[in-house]
């Protein structure tokens, strides 16, 4: 069994030294007239070319672009969509974190690339695999305001978000990405809206091509539908083991899935014991099904400040060269 | 409203008294003299100098503005929680993540047990009371968001990570009281994220307001209100500071359905808007709030703390309030508040 380490998606996009504090120093003096939306984007390409060198660093093999350009993963998506405006700020999940709410008037149709220019920068400037990361049909729907409501409107507003993400997979696909990650925190939280997600995800693994589509859950317990996320369309589990124990057990008894273990806490500064994750590990992959499994963070990395999270980077890459042997 | 408790603690306000909720921006000079002090240029008393003269000048225009219950401003903080955390001993400073958007703060780490030494806030409530004849508000941020908005290396959970704040912040309640804080705002604006834990920020606040003599607020913003209402209003505080422009005044219609017991800070403009809405504007949507709440128990302030906007968007912001609570306090439009 092949580990390897990956990253979850985001990344935070600020540091403490100044030249980590370009982009939100860009972005204060766009505002005040001082820079432009060109000086944005530079300083957007600076600080992913910056996480693309981190993780590089740290030994990760599929790495993400940081999600660097995003404000938040509802409104960087539903924004671009023809039918969308953006609401007031709200929590988003149990996080300090805080998105702008979509307010949906009409349906929402994808009128242009959402990521794929993203992807496209991130792939050129580093020389391992990078993995995109769309937050998935499902979260955004529950994200948003749907301004017509009634009677099966959500299941259509999920469905139209499901349409323009299939349009973005299938040119990511196109595009050369070897791996396209759906994040789906909403089914922890809604456990009932399983079957609506499955419905979404077949349509979106229709688009995937020779793309590994990847689910990832997290912010909730994964634990009462586990056996259910074994049956759905995707070639790999992501996992957030940091709300039930039990959910390790589930794991090592067996996983008809390629697994991503995030087994490091990605909204707690405190390292983990290298020696008791590297045991962990070593349970699993004598169950889990595939050529390989991926060891992750328990979800994007932004919630922590960027040392830390550079940290938890180099965590993982430890606990892989545990894992292998490399490493006593 | 708990007028009983208010004149029983010697306050009188009129209706709709206006307040803020407790941030407003910094002036240039205080910006880069904190950015002079982080860089060691200047010393802590010149730094203090500026956040004196700040403050000065934020209880000033306030009253110049005709507000009722006035706040320092918080012109010597950063953000709600590293500030509290750096005064407590148990902390470090943690390095800086995202908030929403553009904004990032330096959120703390627990790396041992917390403990509270000497007041924190105290100084600057009695400088601010010291300027004006009106009451000052004093400021603290809660237990239960102090432990939500910490990194936790040392607690066992939230649970005890939460009660143990508590107990610490009580402290400074008492010290506050002591001094003669009459009106007393415990901010908890992540009480809602996750509506299982209620129960456990109830009972820190139970610690932390038990017994004293004191109006106290809450201030809570940019939450699922939906999910904690009406359980919420177990939270033993007399007025509960709620943000309702930016969340479209969803909670109003809560209300009806599940009627607000309580004094109701009723935040009247949006803080992340540069936009300064009109008297009228911001007038219909106290009138809207009437609707469903008795006028005897509503405030108006705006959603939340003011100091992402510029000094005059703030004072725009608190004009309308103002001119709105005073248009509607003056009886030409005596239906619009109801008799």
């Amino acid at each position: 069994m092949n580990l390897l380490t990956a990253s979850h998606g985001s990344y935070p996009r600020i540091g403490e030294p100044p030249e980590q504090q370009i982009l939100r120093r860009t972005i204060t003096e766009c505002d005040r007239g001082g820079k432009s939306e060109r000086d944005v984007r530079a300083a957007e390409d600076e600080m992913t070319e910056l996480a693309l060198r981190e993780q590089a660093e740290a030994g990760i093999d599929v790495v993400s672009d940081g999600l660097i350009r995003w404000n938040d993963p509802i409104s960087h998506l539903a924004g671009k969509l023809s039918g969308v405006r953006l609401n007031g700020l709200l929590r988003f999940f149990d996080t300090n974190f805080y998105f702008r709410q979509p307010v949906v008037g009409s349906p929402p149709q994808r009128t242009g690339p959402l990521i794929l220019d993203e992807f496209k920068f991130a792939r050129n400037g580093s020389a391992r695999p990078v993995k995109p990361v769309l937050t998935g049909p499902y979260t955004l729907a529950r994200h948003s305001l749907n301004e017509k409501s009634g009677p099966g409107k959500f299941e259509k507003l999920l469905m139209d978000y499901t349409e323009a993400l299939s349009g973005e997979i299938a040119q990511l696909a196109a595009a050369g990405a070897r791996f396209i990650q759906v994040d789906e925190p909403s089914l922890l939280s809604c456990l009932d809206g399983f079957s609506l997600v499955a419905e979404t995800l077949r349509k979106l693994a229709s688009q995937k091509g020779k793309a590994e589509l990847w689910l990832t859950v997290y912010f909730g317990d994964a634990v009462p539908i586990y056996e259910k996320l074994q049956t759905l369309p995707v070639d790999v589990l992501g996992l957030d083991f940091s709300y039930n124990s039990k959910l390790i057990d589930m794991a090592a008894a067996g996983s008809a899935k390629t697994l991503c273990l995030g087994l490091l806490d990605g909204r707690n500064t405190k390292l983990e014991d290298v020696a008791i994750v590297a045991e962990t590990i070593g349970r699993m992959l004598k169950t889990t099904r595939g050529a390989s499994a991926y060891l992750s963070t328990s979800c994007g990395l932004e919630y922590l400040p960027r040392d830390r999270a550079f940290s938890k980077l180099k965590h993982l890459a430890r606990i892989k060269a545990i894992v292998e042997g490399s490493e006593a | 409203m708990s007028r009983e408790k208010l004149k029983t603690l010697g306050i009188n306000l009129p209706l709709l008294p206006v307040t803020s909720v407790g941030s407003f921006p910094k002036p240039d000079y205080l910006v880069k003299a904190r950015a002079d002090f982080a860089k060691k240029d200047i010393r802590r008393e010149e730094l203090e100098d500026a956040e004196r003269k700040a403050t000065e000048f934020w209880i000033r225009k306030q009253e110049e503005l005709g507000a009722d219950v006035l706040v320092d401003g918080e012109m010597y903080r950063g953000d709600m929680a590293a500030y509290f955390a750096t005064h407590l001993t148990g902390f470090e400073q943690g390095g800086l993540v995202r908030s929403y958007g553009n904004r990032y703060y330096h959120k703390p780490i627990i790396t041992g047990e917390v403990r509270w030494n000497e007041p924190i806030t105290l100084g600057w409530w009695e400088y601010a009371q010291s300027l004006t004849q009106k009451p000052a508000k004093a400021m603290l941020t809660g237990p239960y968001t102090m432990m939500d908005w910490s990194f936790n290396e040392y607690y066992f959970d939230r649970r005890a990570t939460c009660l143990a704040l508590a107990r610490e912040i009580r402290k400074e309640v008492e010290t506050l009281v002591q001094a003669g804080a009459k009106v007393i705002q415990i901010d908890e604006p992540a009480i809602s994220a996750r509506p299982e834990e209620l129960p456990t920020a109830i009972e820190a606040m139970h610690r932390v307001t038990d017994g004293l003599p004191a109006y106290f607020i809450t201030h809570i913003c940019y939450g699922a209100f939906e999910n904690i209402y009406p359980a919420m209003l177990e939270l033993p505080v007399d007025n509960f500071d709620l943000e309702f422009s930016n969340s479209c005044f969803d909670m109003l219609r809560l209300f009806k359905e599940f009627p607000f017991t309580k004094d109701i800070s009723f935040g009247a403009v949006d803080v992340h808007n540069h936009i300064i809405e009109s008297e009228p504007v911001v007038r219909r949507r106290i009138v809207e709030a009437l609707e469903v709440l008795s006028k005897e128990a509503v405030w108006i302030d705006p959603d939340c703390g003011l100091k992402t906007r510029t000094v005059d968007e703030a004072i725009g912001k608190m004009e309308v309030l103002v001119a709105a609570a005073r248009h509607l306090r003056s009886g030409e439009t005596r239906n619009e508040v109801g008799t």
